[in-house]
C-alpha cells in the first residue's frame, strides 16, 4: 500500500515543505539532506540537486532499488565475501579449526609454533581465508558508503545494522555474519519491519548471538533423548556453545585469529552431556532493544514466556541455516502481553509472536522515534515521532513510509535540528573522503581508521550496537583522532584511501579563493567567517600552492564544522 | 542528583554562554597551583588492570594447600618446588616471584575466589557486567569509574583525571564525566613530519575549535588542548624510569610507564585503566613453562618495574588487578582449562593492608565447586572494587557507582 503525502515535486518550487521559519535556501535544503540521508556530499553534488530539486532527489533515494548503479555493481564482483555462502564460510572456519586442533596436538612446541604460524600466515594473507573474507566485508562496506548512489539505503543498512546488531566476532557469528548483514539486514531495509524482525529471528546470526538457538524447553532433553534412543540413532543435538573464547579485540578493526578459539572434544562434550534449559537472552533483547523498548511495558514473565514460545528455533549446523525443532519447542501454553498463545502450535507461535510485537503501539514508537534520532535529532522530536508513528500505522509497518513521513516532518526542517548532531566516526570518515572525490582501496587499511577512530565495524559486543548520541563519541582523544585523520587524508597519505585534490580544488596562489573554493567543494558553503580566518592566517606563511591546498582542506575537514552534520 | 557537565552542555548549551571564561580553564589553571582535585582525593591514583579473557586464578595464586588443586590438574600444576609460598595455604605462581617483595612488604594484598554473581560464561557479558558495575543489567550505559568520577566538581578536575591506555575508552570508563583515551603518550596529539608542522597544527585547529565548536564538541576539543599542552609542559615522557626500574618492551610495560610517567609528573591522574590479554588458556595452559606463565611472566615484570619506579610514591597509588572470571578446577582434555567462575585479583600499594589473602575459601572438592566444576565465588567484585575506591580515593557513593549493589560485607583491605 502507497500512501500518498501531498508534496510531491514541492523541491522544484520550494525547498524545504515549512512555513513559520526563516527559510532555507535550495542550497541549505540540499546540503542538510545530503547530510542526513547521505554521508555527505561530493564537490559539487549540492548544487546539482538544489538545481534540480531537493524533493525529487528525497523520492529517487527512497525509490532507492529503481536507482541504478553500474558503477558500484562493478566493483562489488571484486569482493568475494559477497559471493560465499553461509555454509561455505562455516566449512572454511571448520577446516581452520581443525588445522589449529592438529597443529596444538603436537609434542614438540618448535615445530607446533612453526605450523601455527603459518596457518596464522595462510589466514592473513589467503584471499579466500575466512579472515580475509571477513576484513572485504567491512572494505566493502566502506566502499558502498563512498560510492553508491543508493546512499540512503546504506544508512538505512547502517542504522538496522546497530538496531538489530551482531557481535562477528561471537563463535560462530564469525562465518555467519556476512550473509545477515548482506541478505538478512540489506534485504529487508526498506521493506515492512514486520518481515525484517522475522528475517533477523530466523537468522542463524541471532540465533547464535543471542543465545536462542540454545533455548530448549525445561525437560525436553529428557524427552529428546527418549526419542533418539527410540530411533536406535545416536543423532547428537548440535552444541552450539554459549560465549566460546569471546573477547573484544583489543585492537580495533583488526580480527583476532580464527581458529583461536576451537571447541575441544572435552568442551563438546562436556557442552553436550550439560544441563540445557530455557535462555531467555534473546527474548529480552527482542523486546527491549529490537521492538518495544526498555519502557515498553512488558514484565520478566512476559520475557519468559517469549522465550518458551521460541523454543526450537535454532540453527541446523549442517547446513548453517535456521531450522525449527519441534522436540525441543515447548508445548504448553504461554501469555504474551495479556494474548493468550496456546500450546501445540509448534513454529507458528513465534510467527505469531513476532508479528503481533512487530505492530504493537509500543514497537511503533520506540522504532520510530529512533530512527527520528538518526535522522533529526539525538534527542527525538515528540512531533517527529507522531508522524512517524502515523505513517507506521497507515502504512502497516512499512519502513519506507515511515522515513517518508519523517523526512516530511517539520522537524526535519527546523533550523535547530539543522547541523545539530555529531557524525559517528563512520559518517566522518565516509564523509571525508566524499567531500574530497577519495575511494577506499581494496585493503582493509581504511576500515582500520575508522576502528581507531573508535568504531570498529561489526564488533560491537553488546546487543545495543552503536550509539547514536554525540557523547558516544566526543571524547579528546577521539577529536584529535579525527583532525589528524583530515590532515593525512588531505594530504594524500592516508593508507587505504585515494585522493586526488586537483579534482576538488584547484591549485592557486590567491588564499581567499582557494579557502571560498575549499568552502564550496568540502564544506557545501557551510564555512563559519571565523574558520576562514584562521585558516587564511595559517596560510599565511606556506608558500608552496599545493600545501596550501592539501593545509586548506585539512583543516577544513579536520575543524568543528565537519564534524557535524 | 548531579547534573553532569557534558549532559549540560549538551542540553543546548545554552546556560553557558561564554566559552572563552569557561570555569574549566580557571579551575584548572588553580589545579596547576596544586590545589586538589574535585573530589578530595589529591593525589591518590588508582590503576586498574583487566586481564581480558579470563584468568584462572588457581594458576597465578596457587591453593597449594588444596588437595583437589593436586589432583585435578595432573598436567597443568605447577612443580611444587617451584612455588613461591605465601603463607602455608597459597603460593604464587614462580612467574610472579617479582611481586614476592612486595607481599613481604605488606604492599600485596590478594583476594581469592572473587568473582560476579552472573553465572555468564560468556567472556563479552562477563566483561561487560565487570565492567558497568552491573551484573546481568545490559542496559546499564555507563561504567562504574565514569560514575565515580560523576559528580558536581567533576569540572574541577585536569583532563587527566580519568585516562584510559588505549585506542578506545574502555566500557568502564564511559559515561558522561571526561576521560581521556591515549593510544600511547609519544603520539597523543597532532602529529606531522616536522616539530614546526606539529605546532602549526595544533594551534590551527585549537583556535578553529575555540571560534566555531558548540556543545560537547567545543568541551573536549577544549580538554584536548589542555593535555597537550600540559603534556608539553610536564613533558612526562621525558622522565627516565626511577630507582633502577627496568620496563620490558610489551605494551602492556609500555602503558604502565606512562601511567607512572603521569603521575610523577602530577598531572592530576585519579583513576588509570590498561588492558592486558592473552588469559583464555583453553588449549595448552602449560604450568612453570608455557602459554600462561609467558603472560605472567609480562604481568609480574611490569608490576614490579611500575612499583620500583614510583617507590614511595607507591603510597597514593593503588593497582587493582581483575578478570571477568576464573577458569575450570579440573583441567581439559587438551591441557587447558575453560570458562569457570571465581578467579583471583591482586591489591597492590597505597594503605592496602598486604601480606595477606583476602576472602573465604570455598574449598575445591566437586561438591564445594560451582555447578560442580569451578571456583565458588564468595567475594562480589563489587565489595572489592567499592573497598578500594573509599579505602583509597576517599569517600565515594557506592550507591551511585554500583546501584543496587549492598556493600555491607567487607572484605577488609582497608581496614
Amino acid at each position: 500500500m502507497k500512501c500518498i503525502i501531498p508534496v510531491l515535486g514541492l523541491g522544484l518550487r520550494l525547498a524545504a515543505p515549512l512555513p513559520a521559519q526563516a527559510p532555507m535556501t535550495a542550497i541549505d535544503s540540499a546540503r542538510h539532506v545530503l547530510s542526513r540521508l547521505a554521508y555527505g556530499a561530493t564537490p559539487g553534488e549540492i548544487e546539482v540537486i538544489a538545481h534540480d530539486g531537493v524533493m525529487k532527489w528525497v523520492d529517487r533515494q527512497l525509490g532507492f532499488s529503481d536507482v541504478h548503479d553500474p558503477a558500484l555493481a562493478d566493483l562489488e564482483r571484486g569482493f568475494d565475501v559477497l559471493h560465499v555462502s553461509r555454509l561455505e564460510m562455516q566449512d572454511l572456519q571448520q577446516k581452520n579449526q581443525a588445522k589449529v586442533q592438529q597443529a596444538q596436538a603436537i609434542g614438540d612446541s618448535a615445530a607446533r609454533q612453526r605450523l601455527l604460524d603459518e596457518i596464522r600466515t595462510e589466514q592473513q594473507g589467503g584471499r579466500r581465508s575466512l579472515q580475509a573474507l571477513i576484513a572485504q566485508l567491512q572494505t566493502v562496506t566502506l566502499v558502498r558508503a563512498v560510492q553508491s548512489d543508493r546512499q540512503l539505503d546504506e544508512i538505512l543498512v547502517d542504522f538496522w545494522t546497530n538496531h538489530f546488531n551482531v557481535f562477528i566476532n561471537k563463535g560462530q557469528d564469525r562465518p555467519y555474519f556476512a550473509d545477515y548483514l548482506d541478505r538478512t539486514i540489506r534485504g529487508h531495509s526498506l521493506g515492512r519491519f514486520e518481515e525484517l524482525l522475522v528475517a533477523t529471528a530466523k537468522s542463524p546470526a541471532m540465533l547464535f548471538y543471542l543465545d536462542n538457538a540454545e533455548s530448549v524447553a525445561d525437560g525436553s532433553d529428557q524427552r529428546l533423548a527418549a526419542m533418539q534412543r527410540g530411533r536406535g540413532g545416536v543423532r547428537r543435538f548440535p552444541a552450539i556453545g554459549r560465549g566460546r573464547g569471546i573477547f573484544p579485540n583489543p585492537r580495533p578493526g583488526v580480527f583476532p585469529q580464527n581458529g583461536a578459539d576451537p571447541m575441544t572434544p572435552t568442551q563438546l562434550a562436556a557442552k553436550q552431556r550439560a544441563p540445557r534449559g530455557l535462555n531467555e537472552n534473546y527474548a529480552r533483547e527482542l523486546m527491549e532493544l529490537h521492538t518495544l523498548g526498555v519502557d515498553g511495558g512488558y514484565s520478566q514473565q512476559d520475557v519468559i514466556a517469549v522465550a518458551r514460545i521460541l523454543t526450537g528455533w535454532g540453527i541446523d549446523r549442517k547446513d548453517a541455516a535456521y531450522t525449527f525443532r519441534d522436540a525441543v519447542h515447548d508445548n504448553q501454553s504461554k501469555m504474551v502481553l495479556g494474548q493468550q498463545f496456546s500450546g501445540g502450535h509448534g513454529e507458528d507461535e513465534g510467527m505469531r509472536l513476532l508479528k503481533m510485537l512487530a505492530n504493537e503501539p509500543a514497537t511503533m514508537h520506540h522504532v520510530s522515534a529512533q530512527l527520528c534520532a538518526r535522522f533529526v535529532n539525538d534527542v527525538p522530536p515528540d512531533g517527529c515521532i507522531d508522524d512517524a508513528v502515523h505513517a507506521w500505522q497507515k502504512s502497516g509497518g512499512d519502513i519506507r513510509e515511515v522515513v517518508r513521513a519523517i523526512l516530511h516532518s517539520p522537524d526535519f526542517w527546523a533550523s535547530v535540528n539543522v547541523q545539530s548532531k555529531v557524525k559517528t566516526p563512520l559518517e566522518f570518515v565516509v564523509s571525508a573522503l566524499r567531500a574530497v572525490n577519495g575511494t577506499p582501496d581494496s585493503t582493509p587499511r581504511l576500515a582500520q581508521r575508522v576502528g581507531q577512530l573508535g568504531e570498529p565495524l561489526f564488533q560491537h559486543a553488546t546487543p545495543d550496537g552503536y550509539g547514536e548520541r554525540q557523547q558516544d563519541w566526543v571524547n579528546s582523544g577521539a577529536l584529535l583522532a579525527r583532525m589528524n585523520f583530515a590532515v593525512q587524508l588531505a594530504g594524500g597519505k592516508m593508507p587505504g584511501a585515494v585522493v586526488d585534490l586537483d579534482r576538488v580544488v584547484a591549485v592557486t596562489d590567491d588564499h581567499a579563493a582557494l579557502i571560498a573554493a575549499v568552502d564550496k567543494a568540502v564544506l557545501g558553503g557551510a564555512m563559519t567567517q571565523r574558520t576562514r580566518e584562521t585558516i587564511l592566517k595559517e596560510l599565511a606563511d606556506v608558500p608552496d600552492p599545493r600545501l596550501a591546498r592539501a593545509l586548506a582542506v585539512g583543516l577544513a575537514i579536520g575543524g568543528p564544522e565537519f564534524q557535524r552534520q | 542528583m548531579a547534573i553532569s557537565r557534558r549532559a549540560f552542555m549538551k542540553a543546548g548549551g545554552l546556560a553557558l554562554v561564554s566559552l572563552g571564561a569557561d570555569p574549566i580553564f580557571l579551575d584548572r589553571a588553580a589545579y596547576a597551583l596544586k590545589t586538589a582535585g574535585g573530589t578530595g582525593s589529591a593525589g591518590k591514583t588508582l590503576v586498574c588492570l583487566f586481564q581480558r579473557g579470563a584468568v584462572d586464578g588457581l594458576s597465578m595464586i596457587v591453593p597449594a594447600g588444596d588437595p583437589w588443586y593436586w589432583q585435578e590438574r595432573s598436567r597443568i600444576a605447577l612443580p611444587k618446588e617451584q612455588l613461591v609460598s605465601l603463607d602455608g595455604m597459597f603460593a604464587l605462581h614462580p612467574r610472579l616471584a617479582p611481586l614476592k617483595p612486595l607481599w613481604d612488604q605488606h604492599s600485596l594484598a590478594i583476594v581469592h575466589a572473587v568473582g560476579s554473581p552472573s553465572t555468564t560464561r560468556s567472556h563479552f557479558d562477563a566483561q561487560d557486567y565487570m565492567e558497568s558495575g552491573t551484573p546481568d543489567v545490559k542496559s546499564t550505559p555507563d561504567g562504574w569509574a565514569n560514575r565515580f568520577c560523576n559528580h558536581p566538581e567533576e569540572h574541577a578536575s585536569t583532563p587527566f583525571r580519568a585516562v584510559a591506555f588505549g585506542p578506545q575508552l574502555p566500557r568502564t570508563m564511559a559515561g558522561s564525566a571526561p576521560s581521556l583515551a591515549i593510544d600511547d603518550l609519544r603520539t597523543f596529539g597532532m602529529r606531522a613530519a616536522q616539530a614546526s608542522g606539529e605546532v602549526k597544527l595544533t594551534r590551527a585547529f585549537e583556535e578553529l575549535y575555540q571560534g566555531a565548536a558548540t556543545g560537547l564538541v567545543a568541551s573536549s576539543s577544549a580538554e584536548s588542548f589542555e593535555a597537550i599542552k600540559m603534556l608539553k609542559t610536564a613533558n612526562p615522557t621525558a622522565m627516565p624510569p626511577a630507582n633502577g626500574a627496568v620496563y620490558g618492551k610489551s605494551k602492556l610495560a609500555n602503558s604502565l610507564q606512562q601511567i607512572a610517567q603521569l603521575i610523577k609528573a602530577d598531572l592530576g591522574v585519579e583513576i588509570a585503566f590498561v588492558d592486558v590479554g592473552g588469559w583464555d588458556t583453553h588449549v595448552n595452559q602449560g604450568a612453570d613453562q608455557g602459554q600462561l606463565a609467558g603472560r605472567l611472566d609480562e604481568l609480574a615484570g611490569a608490576l614490579a618495574a611500575f612499583t620500583t619506579d614510583l617507590g614511595e610514591q607507591m603510597r597514593d597509588v593503588v593497582v587493582i588487578t581483575m578478570s571477568e572470571f576464573g577458569r575450570t578446577v579440573k583441567e581439559n582434555g587438551t591441557s587447558g582449562t575453560d570458562h569457570g567462575h571465581g578467579t583471583a585479583m591482586m591489591i597492590i600499594g597505597g594503605n592496602v593492608h598486604g601480606g595477606k589473602v583476602y576472602g573465604r575459601w570455598p574449598g575445591l572438592s566437586p561438591e564445594q565447586r560451582y555447578e560442580g566444576r569451578d571456583l565458588a565465588v564468595t567475594t562480589d567484585f563489587r565489595s572489592v572494587f567499592s573497598e578500594v575506591l573509599q579505602g583509597h580515593l576517599g569517600p565515594a557513593n557506592i550507591s551511585q557507582v554500583f546501584p543496587g549493589f549492598d556493600h555491607a560485607a567487607k572484605v577488609g583491605m582497608f581496614g
